[in-house]
């Protein structure tokens, strides 16, 4: 029987799935990560028998990563912040050249990642603590089996420290220390012989002593403490800049107060060494960052990077490890503007790569030499946060490539001053997106407006002007010509399909003010960011796009108005009122006239809105749902309010551009069944917690009427429930249990329900199969838009559990397939076949096919001229985007469509007519002369 | 001795940690033969109605072993309901894997496993891939094998150019058969006019019954067809009754014979239909 449906599927829906060929040239996609780290970003070889390294981090997002240096692609990621169960503000991130293994720690969880597929190696809770500091051990005692190294943990756990230390295979404890001494657990280091325990003890009056104690790696015995008098000096655990990691002598550094003097020691030994700080700038020094090398038989030298407000310098320190002397060496000189520095090591040698606004440099250690300079190609005029780098030495001359993270979200791999890639980071955080449109195609439209208006005579003359105009192009668009038609022999696709909307540009708002406007024509570039405004947490509402200019407005009554061709802001209008809930977008339905009103958060419109004719439905904070006649902002219309334990959670509309080609459904029978088209339908869905049922109301928007109701029983609120509306149909999800009998299913469910007239006018006949059982959750629900409605619909549905987006054909979901029986000769002929209750996604379906778009938070949807295509973009953590043909691109000619083999056949006719002429002419004659 | 001692640490550990694990393998099969292939994005989900303070959904990533691992599956105090999970694996969408049915008792550990099948009632267990002892002996670490179903096809396969679908090309075929026509005509009209047109008649025939020959359900409804139509009735008409003038017919110059008669509006002439010339003649 599944096999029949499966073959009624195969043929009724046309397949709308993607051709190989047609990956990364239809659709795009930005797998990101988020904000790398600065001490949890570095460059790791992960096999000990390749000497390619691929560069890992661990973002501010939780996401565990590694991207390929050479092209900026992910390699792998996994998300370890639905692991961890206590919110953690910064995860760590430990690795080690040739070791199988990186371990991440966030909040309470540990894990160990495979560095090559990022595949779980182990995983650990610790009970009731957060991990506060985390070490691979890189040196190999007799224990240790062959295999991954072990890893050492420092644990606070409510105030008390746990150093713990962990199989590198399998992750069990292999021995534990506890400190309950009281002291605030700092950090852990590790020499060759000893590991350290950092712990910050409270002083008498204030500040802290840092307190190191020693303890044998294979027992977790202590074997000596120490405490450094540094109270004067610490007064926060942030105070201590660095604890030096795996080094030969592994160092703890801060500084005074005052900032004047630098204090080093040398862990495990008594002595601090003071150095004056030189700061020849004159200016407070705003960040001190320590940078040294964290291979175990690397030079025991560091470097200590000063940056002020406006410039930055150097000084490089050594380690004597006979007698625990910090001497400084030299100084990178003061630089006006950003640098960033990294070290790295090959062999024991240390380097230092510097990356200045302008240039790029790299020294050595052990002295001064400048051992190779390049210019940046395209200097930044944004501030880089922190790199990591890797020097590759070519005889005398080294190579480097580095990392850089810039203040603006942008991760940049530049290789010997040149930017090799660039991963727009910044774009995980976006809150909303529009299609924009630009200028161009106004201007002509404005054009012909002129012409429309003027008398006949007149309009004539303008348009010959504009002609006349045009004619400049004229020679550019000839020389273009041969190269256009060669290309367009030799291209996959047949015409270049730009002119028809398909390559629009979106803009992205993030949440941290920024706005960024991505070529859907090119692979999604990003063609500008800007940074609208100064915030951490943009509650962008509502973006509205007009043609060359787009505004976006906030919560808080602001908005900022910004050209979409350059980026430049246009126009701004200071935040005036209270925080608004919602911004509604008023237009006429051809979106020519669009007007925005502020909803407070008791569901009253801030304002009264003009449109004379216009109502609006709004929700409320509390859960009510509100309808509005023009003119009155204060007393509703109507009010909605769910029954008493039910929680509003979702409120769906029809899509404002939502064109209905047919009224009505041509039945088997030859009569018609005319669609329940009513623009202002509301599906508002309501959870009840504490009885585990769902409510779907199908209000009409301008009564406040409910046309439908129906009440799911066994839902779980706290997994999605997503809903989408459109012509004379909606669907819904959820998750159903069993709720009690056990003869129901349990599983991902989706319901749809078509509306149609009845022949009665107050009543709306409604047809609902039973529920489509589903294999996975849907998080969100969008259908698809073309230009007239007429391409079959697909519903647009994002899967959380696989990362994927896939696309339902409305006519597989037909409500009206018959139940329990074959379809009749009429249901048959009107395309109907037996319903199934599984519904498995056809790997056709998936619009994202491999891809594994994560962490979707909403698609758009928009017509294209062609009316076979609709454009797909969706963002929220990723970014995807792509066109979809339900119908097939029957309006397109495609790849299948050979110019060749009609350019040949044109050629063989011809020659054929070539050939036949003479003979036909001359068995002509020869027939005159038969008679 | 020994082993009661053991036994009691593991009661002891079982006290402590007061829930089991669940491991879920993958085996090779025809349709994975290397589980190690999977994504690293690959996980396993617990999913049931959440009651109480339990964990309602949990998930497990793959492992560098190509396992799942659920640890400390969820208890909660003994008087409360045995849970009854749902258990999916989902592997990027790629390969395809059954859906288990997982119940665990209100300590943690598994009383059973088996296949469910989706869209069905939840009672409608299949395959036991686990049962608790009777004995009441409970295992604390459960191990099963995963079942692969399939896998899922993204791509649409373009179609091939070959030469050979542009000899199948019937407009193709058309100026072939023209071209032939052309050139080759004029020669065997000069040899012998009748073999060549009787071919040419032949393979007429052969090509408008090819689909007639294939099958038998579709020939019948072809041959009631025919009957109706005076083309290839007479065709059939002219091959089943042997002598018959092709050449004549094809001049279109008339002969004597009451099947060329019936041919009539088939060729030029257009005098009368075939069934009632047969039933005249």
């Amino acid at each position: 029987m599944r096999l029949q449906a499966a073959l009624f599927l195969a043929c009724l829906s046309p397949a709308a799935a993607i051709y190989p060929d047609e990956i990364n040239h239809v659709d795009f996609h930005h797998a990101l990560l988020g904000a790398p780290s600065a001490d949890s970003t570095f460059f790791l070889k992960p096999s000990p028998s390749s000497n390619a390294s691929l560069l890992y981090t661990l973002s501010d997002k939780l996401i565990v990563g590694a991207v390929n240096p050479r092209d900026g692609a992910l390699v792998w990621r996994q998300n370890v912040s639905r692991s961890a169960n206590s919110p953690a503000n910064a995860g760590l991130l430990r690795g080690l050249d040739g070791n199988d293994a990186l371990v991440g720690a966030a909040g309470s969880y540990i894990s160990s990642w495979s560095a090559q597929d990022g595949k779980l190696g182990w995983e650990n809770w610790v009970s009731g603590g957060v991990v506060a500091d985390l070490e691979l051990l890189e040196l190999e005692d007799a224990t240790a089996s062959s295999g991954l190294r072990d890893t050492v943990a420092v644990i606070n756990s409510e105030g008390t420290g746990i150093v713990k230390r962990l199989n590198g295979n399998n992750g069990r404890t292999v021995w534990e220390y506890k400190d309950a001494s009281g002291d605030v657990p700092f950090q852990v280091s590790s020499s060759s012989t000893e590991i350290f325990y950092v712990s910050l003890q409270s002083a008498l009056l204030k500040g802290f002593k840092i307190k190191v104690t020693a303890l044998d790696p294979l027992s977790g015995q202590v074997t000596r403490q120490q405490i450094l008098n540094s109270e004067a000096d610490v007064g926060t655990p942030e105070s201590v800049i660095y604890v030096g990691a795996n080094s030969a002598s592994p160092i703890i550094v801060w500084t005074d107060k005052a900032q004047k003097t630098l204090k080093v020691n040398v862990i495990g030994t008594k002595e601090v060494t003071s150095i004056a700080i030189d700061n020849t700038s004159g200016s407070d020094i705003r960040q001190i960052t320590v940078h040294a090398p964290h291979k175990l038989n690397a030079l025991p030298h560091f470097l200590v990077h000063y940056a002020t407000e406006t410039g930055a310098w150097a000084e490089v320190c050594h380690v004597d490890l006979m007698s625990g002397k910090v001497t400084k060496v030299y100084q990178l000189p003061y630089l006006p503007g950003q640098s960033a520095v990294a070290a790295s090591v090959i062999d024991a040698n240390v380097y230092f790569t510097r990356i200045t606004d302008s240039e790029a440099l790299v020294v050595s250690s052990a002295s001064h030499g400048i051992l190779g300079r390049w210019d940046l190609q395209k200097p930044s005029s944004d501030s880089a946060l922190h790199s990591v780098s890797e020097v590759v030495a070519k005889g005398k001359s080294v190579a480097v490539r580095s990392a850089l993270f810039r203040k603006h979200g942008d991760w940049q791999l530049i290789r010997n001053g040149q930017v090799e890639w660039t991963r727009h980071e910044g774009l995980i955080d976006a809150v909303a997106a529009t299609w924009a449109e630009s200028a161009v195609q106004e201007d002509l439209a404005h054009e012909l407006e002129v012409e429309g208006h003027e008398t006949v005579i007149g309009a004539y003359l303008h348009r010959v002007k504009r002609h006349a105009r045009d004619l400049q192009y004229l020679p550019d668009w000839l020389k273009d010509l041969p190269k256009r038609i060669l290309s367009s022999i030799l291209t996959d696709e047949v015409s270049n399909l730009d002119s028809f909307g398909v390559a629009k540009p979106v803009l992205v708002a993030t949440k941290n003010g920024r706005v960024y406007a991505l070529d859907t024509g090119n692979h999604g570039a990003v063609s500008w960011g800007i940074q609208a405004v100064e915030t951490s947490n943009w509650a962008v509402k509502a973006i509205l796009a007009s043609p060359g200019a787009a505004t976006i407005y906030s919560d808080d009554g602001s908005s900022v108005t910004v050209d979409v061709s350059t980026g430049e802001i246009i126009a701004r209008v200071e935040p005036s009122s209270s925080k608004l809930l919602a911004i509604a977008v008023l237009g006429a339905q051809d979106g020519s006239k669009l007007a925005t009103v502020g909803v407070n958060a008791d569901g009253s419109p801030a304002t009264s809105f003009a449109d004379e004719d216009g109502f609006l439905v709004t929700t409320s904070a509390d859960g009510r749902v509100l309808g509005w006649i023009a003119k009155d902002n204060k007393i509703p219309v109507w009010e909605f309010v769910p029954p008493s334990g039910e929680k509003l959670v979702k409120a769906t509309a029809r899509p404002a551009h939502d064109p209905v080609a047919s009224i009505g459904k041509v039945l088997g029978n030859r009569s018609v069944l005319y669609k329940y088209l009513n623009p202002n339908m509301a599906l508002v869905t309501a959870v009840n917690e504490e009885t585990h049922t769902a409510s779907f109301y199908l209000l009409d928007g301008v009564s406040g009427k409910v046309l439908h109701a129906t009440t799911q029983a066994g839902v779980d609120s706290t997994q999605p429930i997503a809903s989408a509306m459109s012509e004379n149909w909606f669907a819904y999800s959820f998750f159903g249990d069993v709720s009690g009998r056990e003869s129901s299913a349990k599983g991902y469910q989706l319901v749809i329900s078509e509306l149609y007239e009845s022949p009665s006018p107050t009543t709306v006949v409604l047809s609902t199969p039973p529920a489509f059982m589903i294999p996975e959750p849907i998080s969100h629900m969008a259908v698809t838009q073309t230009r007239q409605g007429i391409t079959t619909r697909l519903l647009l549905c994002t899967l959380p559990s696989s990362n994927s987006i896939v696309g339902i054909p409305r006519p597989v979901l037909d409500p009206r397939r018959p139940v329990d029986r074959d379809p009749t000769a009429a249901e048959a002929e009107e395309g109907l076949f037996r319903y199934a209750p599984y519904l498995d996604f056809d790997g056709k379906w998936y619009l994202s096919h491999t891809r594994d778009v994560a962490g979707i938070k909403d698609v758009l949807s928009s017509p294209t001229l062609l009316e076979s295509t609709s454009l797909i973009f969706a963002y929220g953590s990723d970014i995807f985007g792509t066109r979809a043909t339900p119908s097939q691109a029957f309006d397109i000619l495609g790849k299948n469509f050979s110019k060749l083999q009609l350019v040949l056949t044109v050629v063989a006719l011809g020659a054929g007519v070539a050939v036949l002429a003479p003979m036909t002419r001359r068995k002509q004659v020869n027939a005159l002369w038969k008679i | 001795m020994h082993f009661s001692l053991t036994s009691l640490l593991l009661l002891g550990a079982s006290a402590l940690v007061s829930a089991s694990s669940l491991t879920i393998t993958i085996p090779v099969s025809s349709s994975l033969p290397n589980p190690h292939v999977l994504p690293a994005t690959s996980h396993a989900t617990l999913t049931t109605l959440p009651s109480g303070e339990k964990e309602h959904t949990l998930s497990a990533s793959l492992t560098r072993s190509a396992t799942f691992v659920f640890h400390d599956l969820p208890s909660s105090s003994l008087d409360a309901q045995p849970e009854s999970y749902l258990l999916d694996i989902r592997s990027a969408g790629d390969y395809v894997f059954a859906p288990y049915r997982v119940d665990v008792a209100a300590d943690g550990t598994i009383l059973g496993i088996w296949e469910t099948f989706r869209g069905n009632p939840w009672d409608n267990r299949g395959t036991e891939k686990y049962i608790v002892d009777v004995a009441g002996k409970k295992q604390l670490d459960v191990v099963v094998e995963a079942k692969v179903i399939g896998r899922k096809v993204f791509y649409e396969q373009r179609a091939k150019f070959s030469p050979l679908s542009l000899v199948k090309n019937p407009m193709v075929l058309l100026a072939v058969v023209a071209m032939g026509l052309m050139f080759a005509m004029p020669k065997l009209m000069e040899n012998s006019t009748s073999i060549a047109v009787s071919a040419f008649c032949l393979i007429v025939y052969i090509s408008s019954n090819l689909n007639a020959l294939v099958d038998p359900e579709m020939r019948a409804e072809f041959e009631q067809h025919s009957r109706a139509s005076p083309i290839t009735g007479a065709t059939n008409n002219a091959i089943a009754g042997g002598g018959f003038d092709l050449a004549g017919w094809m001049a279109g110059t008339g002969s004597p014979s009451p099947a060329v008669n019936a041919a009539g509006p088939a060729g030029s002439t257009g005098r009368d239909t075939s069934g009632t010339a047969r039933r005249r003649g």
